[in-house]
């Protein structure tokens, strides 16, 4: 191996020559390390975090969608499976980003690995947007497969396209920006598990997945109006069947108004270094 | 003129830094360690600032604890410089401080010239931190532990596929390269730790307690290590509760205990100034246990 360690008079010729740095420069060379860490995460251990998810959305979409399809068979015009699919894709989207990056982040922090990044240049921004990322990326290829393989087994329309990509892409990075503010906040695995267990999951299956909020009595009707993730599924739903019982436009302003207001929250708490760095 | 000058010239008559495995026979190949150059490096290193720069800092812990009060230290370029003191002394909180795994509550940390809390890209792209912890995140490849670190300090990849292979060879490691890091043994863990550390060529070394729980060999193969980097230019900041490691490899030595540097000085300057003859009885004044002593054990059993 040709080299030199003289920083005086030997440089070499490569050194001489200028350094020609990134085509977008070292923020987005740290950015894409930071993520592609994240993705390579999940990736190495697919049969957890990819097939599993996969596995729980066709259990539900069989067991409610053959069960009880068999008796309900339609819900507002729309057959009852058709009904229940947008809900379950979202679903998939939403939990999977959030556990994904609060287990990501508490993770690292037990192994005390989150160090190695935490000790480099990268900015608080480049750090929260690289595990936010993460976990919606997961959630996105979860939602992607059962979208495909739903395509296949059922004639899942797709009304309003441009509703349905913006929906669920803001969906999948408030559950993301969740899952990164449980991660930062958490002590201990059993902190995770309590917000999924009993504060995601609920909200997602009171929220109205597999059932229209107008079929309940009150005042159970109401108290849907009032969980967020209500309107998130009937987003979802519209942008598929063109189905919805809120404003299309209210929900998506007030949905990016969340996005944002989690996303400035955990920026706030990268930059603290709140129980990231002592 | 600067240790660091002096370091740089013995470096530039052609010396390589290698892990000399000699004691597990292992011929790694040569590396060439460069750190990135600077102006103040390349231009007048006599001028440059130190690598290290702290004045009055103070860390205190929400629980109320001030690990630091108010402490100032500065270590030259290209020098070997030991941190020693007890636990709990504020050795790790400093370097914590340093490399921003801690947030200071007040002072000032200067790498380089670049303070460590406003500047912090470029005060960090200096810095190499090999923990003590084996805080290798366990899911990754031994390429991709350092791949990843590399891309975290910027590197562009072809740059980095190189230097991984470098580094890998110098260490021994190449034969693991596809291996998660689960599966390696501590000493080789320990390798990795160091190889990660050097990964973005830092000109500022930072090894705390590299050689804790390790077995005769590797902590002398690290120590040859480290000197030959040492002496090839990059400033090494060393914490250890071995005196004799400290001994052998530091320039300079500073004591801390109870969040505040209490002396500093070369080995003969520290029992100088504690009337004692050797380092580890200076330490042992420091701790409050003379009594402790080689000397006084000797005069017990005689």
């Amino acid at each position: 191996m040709s080299s030199t360690t003289d920083r005086g008079a030997g440089v070499t010729d490569a050194a001489r020559k200028p350094e020609r740095g990134p085509i977008l420069g070292e923020g987005w060379v740290r950015f894409t390390a930071l993520l592609s860490r994240e993705v390579s995460r999940f990736w190495k251990i697919k049969r957890q975090t990819l097939g599993a998810p996969l596995l729980e959305t066709f259990l539900y979409i069989s067991v409610f969608g053959a069960a009880l399809g068999s008796r309900i068979k339609t819900l507002h015009g729309v057959d009852y499976v058709v009904f229940i699919v947008p809900g379950l894709i979202m679903m998939s989207w939403a939990i999977n980003a959030f556990s994904n990056n609060s287990s990501s982040i508490l993770q690292q922090k037990f192994q005390r690995a989150i160090d190695d990044q935490l000790s480099s240049p990268a900015s608080p921004l480049e750090l929260m947007m690289a595990f936010s990322l993460g976990g919606f990326l997961r959630g996105m290829t979860i939602s992607t497969i059962t979208f495909l393989t739903a395509s296949v087994l059922i004639d899942l329309p797709v009304e309003h396209p441009l509703v349905l990509i913006v929906a669920l892409m803001l969906v999948g990075m408030f559950f993301a920006q969740v899952g990164v503010l449980v991660g930062v906040r958490a002590e201990q695995f059993d902190d995770v598990s309590f917000a999924q267990t009993f504060v995601i999951t609920p909200l997602i299956f009171l929220g109205g997945v597999f059932y229209s909020s107008a079929l309940l009595p009150e005042p159970w009707q109401t108290l849907t109006h009032v969980n967020p993730v209500y309107y998130m599924i009937n987003l979802v739903r519209y942008g598929f069947i063109g189905y919805t019982e809120a404003s299309v436009a209210l929900s998506l302003g007030f949905l990016a108004l969340a996005v944002g207001a989690l996303m400035l929250v955990n920026l706030r708490l990268f930059k603290r270094g709140y129980k990231l760095r002592a | 003129m600067a240790p660091g000058a002096a370091k740089r010239r013995a470096a530039g008559s052609g010396a390589l830094t290698r892990w000399s495995a000699g004691a597990t026979g292992h011929t790694a190949p040569a590396i060439a360690f460069q750190p990135v150059p600077t102006p103040s490096a390349t231009e007048s290193p006599e001028a440059g600032p130190p690598a290290l720069r702290v004045t009055d800092l103070v860390k205190q812990y929400p629980t109320g604890t001030q690990a630091l009060k108010g402490v100032s230290l500065e270590i030259p370029e290209g020098s070997f410089f030991g941190l020693l003191g007890p636990n709990g002394a504020g050795k790790s909180t400093l370097i914590h401080c340093t490399t921003g795994l801690a947030m200071p509550s007040s002072g000032s940390i200067e790498v380089f010239g670049h303070n460590a809390v406003e500047h912090y890209t470029e005060a960090r792209k200096a810095v190499g931190l090999a923990p003590q912890d084996l805080n290798i995140d366990h899911f990754l490849t031994l390429e991709e532990t350092l791949d990843f670190h590399g891309g975290y300090f910027g590197m562009r990849k072809k740059d980095r596929k190189e230097r991984i292979g470098e580094l890998l060879e110098a260490f021994s490691l190449a034969d693991k390269r596809h291996d998660r890091s689960r599966t390696l043994s501590g000493g080789m863990k320990r390798r990795l730790i160091l190889a990660r550390a050097l990964m973005h060529r830092p000109r500022f070394l930072i090894l705390d307690e590299p050689t804790a729980g390790v077995d005769v060999e590797l902590r002398l193969e690290l120590w040859h290590y480290v000197q030959q980097i040492n002496k090839e230019g990059t400033t090494i900041l060393l914490t250890t509760h071995y005196l004799e490691e400290a001994e052998q490899l530091c320039d300079r030595i500073a004591f801390i205990n109870g969040g505040e540097i209490v002396a500093e000085g070369t080995t003969p300057e520290l029992a100088a100034h504690y009337g004692v003859d050797s380092l580890e009885d200076a330490y042992l004044e420091l701790v409050g246990r003379k009594e402790l002593s080689r000397a006084h054990v000797g005069s017990d059993v005689a």
